[in-house]
């Protein structure tokens, strides 16, 4: 079974082709911030190198964010076309559990963290469990300050990893004493290995259940009525 | 606040394109105004300052038109024009991701931004309107226009000086 697994949430590229044997092709680029120019092309390459063709995928797995909107759409369309077009299943993994799975080896409590630009932060906290990691806190999205109050609550042994680990780096260590580390951005690698492990177990949905995670502020009506005139 | 008067479309692309030499890499300003007061034809003086040369086109049912600069300026690689006016809810507005647009290089110019401007962080904001007393047809493009230019934000206060200097002979 092929999973082609596609990661734009965060300023990084990453695609990546994978099954049983782990990853077999994988590519990334993480400057420029170019995603709709480069993830078609970056599908193409990894397939050819890895002298797969598309046909042979079984499974499509995209992050589904929290993370920027506009990497995340140019993914999530990408993904979905792929996937209808092979009439094949998509599985959506959040970029914060991507974070997180690269640390399941440690003991202490992982929190990614990703920039949600204008000084706020998405975040969630893992623990290592037999096989893997578990949320132990729920996804938030708030400036950093929160962050750094929830961990002083906690107040355990922390790794923090992510982009907004990176940004804040000064904010968070002066806040809370914790360890620094792991990935700035999360994988396509780690995408087609945790999917790999959910397609066993056929924990797969229809390309049009795959909804992207925003974590931002409610909805509401626009308030048109203070412009009449466009009525 | 500044308030010029724009006398023909010339003028109004100029006041653009000086508005445009003060323009940094992830700013938004925000075109208000009604139907046929000159918020494309601000966006078109505003592209030619940025030497596009693409034709500059209401965006109102694309959304968001995005033109790369020939000749990249302080960091500016692209110019989005984007329009909100089909927009109803917030969520199609956080959908559109104006702000991260910006950021990565970008000037956002946003038509209708006016309802939403809340959203926006520092910006600069411009009110188009007719000169009543233009006797030219209401949505001729040739037309005498007042414009008003607010700046929100601390980076808009230290440009201030420099964009009323520069605007000074459309001063009204």
């Amino acid at each position: 079974m092929l999973i082609l697994g596609i990661e734009t949430a965060t300023e990084r590229v990453s695609v990546s082709v994978g099954g049983h044997e782990g990853v077999i092709g994988l590519f990334e680029v993480t400057k420029g911030r170019r995603h709709a120019e480069t993830l078609v092309p970056a599908i193409d390459f990894v397939c050819k190198r890895a002298g797969i063709e598309l046909s042979e995928i079984s499974v499509v797995a995209v992050d589904v964010g929290p993370g920027l909107f506009t990497g995340m759409r140019v993914g999530l369309s990408a993904a979905k076309a792929i996937a209808q077009a092979l009439s094949v299943p998509m599985i959506g993994i959040s970029s914060l559990d991507l974070l997180a799975f690269p640390c399941r080896h440690t003991d202490r409590v992982v929190v990614p963290v990703i920039d949600a630009r204008k000084g706020e932060v998405f975040y969630a906290m893992y623990r290592q469990v037999p096989g893997g990691i578990q949320q132990v806190a729920e996804p938030a999205v708030g400036p950093v300050e929160d962050l750094v109050a929830d961990l002083m609550a906690r107040s355990q042994d922390v790794l923090v990893v992510g982009d907004g680990a990176v940004r804040y780096r000064e904010e968070i260590l002066e806040g809370f004493h914790c360890e620094m580390g792991g990935d700035a951005h999360p994988s396509a690698g780690q995408l087609v290995q945790l999917a790999h492990a959910r397609a066993l177990r056929e924990e797969w949905v229809q390309p049009r259940e795959i909804e992207p995670v925003y974590l931002r502020a409610p909805d509401a009506k626009i308030n048109w009525a203070t412009r009449a005139a466009r009525t | 606040m500044l308030h010029l008067r724009a006398a023909s479309i010339n003028d109004t692309h100029a006041i653009a394109g000086a508005i445009a030499q003060l323009v940094r890499a992830g700013d938004i300003v925000v075109l208000a105004g009604e139907m046929g007061a000159g918020k494309t034809a601000f966006a078109q003086g505003f592209g030619t300052a940025f030497d596009i040369d693409e034709p500059i086109t209401s965006p109102t049912f694309t959304l968001v038109h995005s033109y790369d600069l020939p000749r990249p300026a302080r960091g500016i690689r692209t110019m989005h024009h984007a329009d909100v006016y089909r927009l109803e809810r917030t969520a199609e507005l956080a959908d559109l991701a104006l702000g991260e647009l910006a950021e990565f290089g970008g000037v956002v110019l946003v038509e209708w931004g006016d309802v939403v401007e809340g959203t926006f962080g520092d910006h600069l904001t411009v009110m188009l309107d007719q000169d009543p007393d233009d006797e030219a047809d209401e949505l001729a493009l040739d037309r005498a226009r007042f414009i008003e230019v607010a700046g929100t934000g601390a980076s808009w206060a230290g440009r201030w000086d420099r964009l009323k200097t520069s605007l000074e002979r459309f001063a009204c």
